[in-house]
């Protein structure tokens, strides 16, 4: 059997299946809840979509070659800990590092609330929340 | 993407299911549950419980989002595309995620398996069988008919890593099917 006929095979099994149940009603039940987007979203990517995410990427690298550069320097001696939102250190180093992470993470779930379903967008929000603990835990320890 | 399989006569449902209209969406579904819970089935590995769950997540969300859709595509390939999206963010949500390679050393190198015919039951047990990183690009590219290109955008990496994933997988639902055969 060559990769053709393989492939082919493979393709056979894509058709539609008709669920056990009848879903429906439970999804009728749940529409009841489920509220319809007043503000028209785009149905692809968009420029602005696109913008954000670069704009997001970019905050993200930023702050980490940021966050790597003050990690490589002295342990800061006066630092505070707080809630995740708005949270600043007492030592400039982090605070800058704190600033702009807050700023990545807003901006992200701002694109989020855009394009919801993007796998990307949501990555780069676990890794500057990611970030923002390494730093607590950094003003933690030298503090 | 692969073809648009439904009919495009759906447009007056979907502008009035837009507005709001719970029957009209009850049609859509009808016409397109088959298609929706197929590609969710198998995203999902035939585990059926959780293809219904899929499929109830995918229409909910798409009536939400029904307003602001633009009828550049068809409604039955946005909504097919929205649904497999739903099946990923579960996979990622359940711990495996597909962007990562890093159960790459579980994958077998697919050396010289051959390739080999297979009942229908034996390659959906195979399929069921992959992780589920691996079984989503194997199922997107080789079932579904996604170019590596879409797979890279929708599971947010590059097409190399896909078709280095897509290979790996090759090789270990051949390897399953050859320890049946």
């Amino acid at each position: 059997m060559n990769e053709f006929e393989w492939r082919r095979q493979l393709r056979e099994l894509r058709e539609p299946v008709a669920p056990n149940r009848d879903l429906w009603p439970a999804i009728d039940a749940a529409l009841d809840g489920a509220t319809q987007a007043v503000t028209p979203l785009p149905a692809r990517p968009s420029r602005r979509r696109r913008w954000l995410l670069g704009a997001g990427l970019a905050a993200s690298l930023l702050v980490s070659g940021g966050l790597g550069w003050q990690l490589l320097q002295a342990p800061p001696r006066n630092t505070s800990t707080a809630a995740t939102s708005n949270w600043k250190p007492a030592d400039p180093r982090l605070a800058g590092a704190a600033i702009e992470l807050d700023a990545a993470r807003m901006e992200l779930e701002l694109a989020i609330r855009q394009a919801p379903d993007s796998a990307g967008l949501q990555r780069l929000l676990r890794r500057t929340e990611q970030q923002q603990a390494q730093l607590r835990h950094l003003a933690d320890r030298a503090s | 993407m692969p073809p648009v399989s439904t009919a495009a006569h759906d447009s007056d449902d979907v502008r009035a299911a837009a507005a709001g209209d719970r029957h009209a969406f009850q049609r859509l579904y009808t016409l397109h549950v088959g298609r929706v819970y197929g590609a969710l089935q198998r995203l999902a590995g035939y585990d059926h419980a959780r293809a219904e769950d899929l499929t109830q997540e995918a229409f909910i969300r798409a009536w939400q989002k029904l307003p602001g859709f633009r009828h550049e595509s068809a409604f039955g390939t946005w909504l097919y595309r929205l649904a497999v999206n739903v099946a990923l963010m579960d996979i990622r949500a359940r711990g495996a995620d597909p962007v990562s390679v890093r159960d790459d050393e579980l994958l077998p190198d697919p050396g010289e398996t051959p390739f080999c015919a297979a009942e229908r039951g034996e390659l959906e047990q195979a399929i069921s069988q992959l992780p589920p990183r691996a079984r989503a690009v194997l199922v997107l590219h080789d079932i579904e008919g996604w170019r590596h290109e879409d797979i890279g955008d929708e599971l947010g990496m590059a097409v190399g890593t896909s078709k280095a994933q897509l290979h790996r997988a090759r090789g270990l639902l051949r390897k399953a099917l050859g320890e049946h055969s």
